[in-house]
């Protein structure tokens, strides 16, 4: 009788709005036409990243000894990377701490319900954005040639880095609380930094450790590599045996980086656990 | 009587005992982070004072005069480079976008069936997290040679580790009615995927994916330092001449560059989520 009910029929479903689908699909073309230009662009192609691939692969066996020389390379070479794993933790430790102290008062220079007036709040904003447009391995890049070669770049580089993060961080945290306990102090007569350290900090002192935690994570991935380009820790070791052509050391050096990333990482995520 | 004297600090209560105990933590941690900190500068191979104050001298009347102003000759070349490394960020982007996709679904214990289904697929993206982009890029420059397929390949590889995380969260926290309809009306394995869980995941995905790209846009920018294509090489190559006019002109390009892409994205994001 009724032909058409029988079975659901792609027609008898509702299409969605017309608007939508369109906008869907004008999404979807622009970010296919952005595909296309970029692989022309990049002259990138995927027969390419099967080769490499291959070639990645191969690559990795080359980067460990044989199996009966474990002990006299990897063995023998383990001793002389203490040196650099140190300092590389050394530069991650005095650029989150410096990092975190000249943030404080930017954090609350640059936050809405802290901020004394709109232009001191615009100069730090406009500073931070800066600070972070820039990434780690480009300010130790800029900073070597400036200071010293050896770990003072990299710890001024990871500074600056990690007070654009954490400034920023620190911010939205900082205007995301509650101003019930800013007001009752200022309805006592508190002046500005007796609000901010009896009203705000407060409330964000168990997020400000957490983030300076992450931070400090971050920091000890950057400083493994900013020795690349002269700025101390196990990145220039690192490139001095890529330049040798020392393989198997170069497997050696990428080992030890996992393995001290990890660990860092693991006890940063079981203290930030404890924290809240 | 006496007690009952207001501001007497008698009358003012004690805080209570779990405060006390992270006030004490937060006194010991913060002493135990200074002595570090005095040992760690102590035993640091930092230059002597006449060392920096020498170096500074030589370096900085060169460095302001550049900085003051930026070489505009140069503005083709470091905007075509950074369009080039806009490039290799959107395909790095796509590339460990289509690549987390997949790994994140065998990383979600709620489509395995169990936590402990969901390990080996979350050990995997920690492990893929570790490596920091710039190492994996050293390796493809090695093995594939140089030229922006080693950045994209490094960058794509690392971010498989954020969004696979990010991506099998946002599929752990879906609402699980979708699915029980589409089991419950007849529908396969493939059903349910296709019609409950994609479309309740795609919003986040693309948010995510946008931000991963924000990110990979500033890792970019310096993959050139080690050979893997993107403005990182002609700028490394003025830095090691310290042609400091020349750089200013390719940082204001790297700054402008980001903080404009971040603006659209961050909009795009907003309409998203």
């Amino acid at each position: 009788m009724e032909p058409e009910r029988t079975e659901l029929s792609a027609a008898a479903l509702p299409r969605p709005p017309l608007a939508g689908r369109l906008k869907a699909l004008l999404s979807l073309a622009i970010v296919a036409g952005l595909v296309v230009l970029a692989m022309r662009q990049t002259e990138f192609n995927f027969p390419a990243l099967f080769t490499g691939a291959a070639d990645f692969w191969s690559f990795f066996g080359r980067l460990a000894p044989p199996l009966s020389e474990l002990g006299s390379d990897w063995g023998a070479y383990l001793p002389e990377l203490l040196p650099p794993i140190i300092e590389t933790l050394q530069i991650a430790y005095v650029g989150t701490f410096f990092g975190t102290v000249l943030a404080m008062p930017l954090i609350f220079l640059a936050s809405a319900n802290t901020a004394g007036d709109p232009v001191s709040m615009w100069i730090a904003r406009t500073l931070l954005t800066i600070l972070r447009s820039i990434p780690d391995l480009l300010w130790a890049a800029i900073l070597v040639p400036i200071l010293v070669v050896g770990p003072l770049p990299g710890a001024v580089a990871l500074t600056l880095f990690s007070i654009g993060i954490l400034a920023k961080l620190g911010s939205e945290t900082v205007e995301s609380i509650d101003p019930g306990p800013l007001e009752a102090l200022r309805a006592t007569g508190a002046g500005r930094v007796a609000t901010i350290v009896y009203g705000v900090i407060p409330q964000v002192a168990a997020t400000m450790v957490s983030y300076i935690l992450y931070i400090f994570e971050i920091n000890v991935r950057a400083s493994v590599i900013i020795g690349y380009v002269g700025a101390g820790g196990i990145g220039f070791t690192l490139q001095e045996r890529l330049s040798f052509f020392d393989y198997t050391g170069v497997g050696l050096i990428i080992l030890v980086i996992f393995v001290v990333v990890l660990a860092i990482d693991g006890l940063s995520v079981w203290a930030r656990s404890k924290l809240i | 009587m006496s007690q009952r004297v207001p501001n007497s600090p008698l009358a003012i209560p004690q805080p209570p005992a779990a405060m006390r105990r992270n006030q004490r933590l937060l006194v010991g941690g913060g002493v135990f982070t200074v002595v570090l900190l005095i040992v760690v500068l102590l035993t640091m191979d930092l230059p002597t004072w006449e060392r920096i104050s020498r170096g500074l001298t030589r370096s900085l009347p060169p460095l302001w005069r550049g900085f003051s102003n930026p070489n505009f000759e140069l503005f083709p070349l470091a905007f075509s480079s950074m369009l080039e490394t806009f490039f290799m960020a959107v395909l790095g982007t796509l590339l460990g976008g289509v690549l987390a996709f997949s790994l994140s679904f065998i990383a979600a214990r709620n489509l395995l069936g169990g936590t402990l289904q969901a390990i080996p697929g979350k050990a995997l993206l920690v492990a893929i997290r570790t490596f920091p982009e710039i190492v994996l890029a050293i390796i493809f420059v090695a093995a594939a040679g140089p030229g922006p397929t080693a950045g994209i390949m490094a960058m794509g590889i690392h971010s498989i580790g954020f969004l696979g995380k990010i991506f099998s969260d946002v599929i752990e926290g879906i609402d699980p009615g979708p699915m029980e309809s589409i089991r419950a009306a007849g529908g396969n394995g493939v059903h349910v995927f296709l019609f409950a869980v994609v479309p309740q995941v795609l919003p986040e995905f693309a948010s995510n994916l946008l931000y991963r790209f924000e990110i990979n846009l500033r890792a970019a920018t310096i993959l050139g330092l080690v050979g893997a294509g993107g403005i990182g090489g002609p700028l490394l190559q003025r830095l090691s001449f310290r042609r400091w006019d020349e750089i200013s002109m390719m940082l204001i390009v790297i700054i402008a560059f980001i903080i404009v892409v971040d603006a659209f994205s961050s909009r795009i994001r907003r309409t998203l989520v």
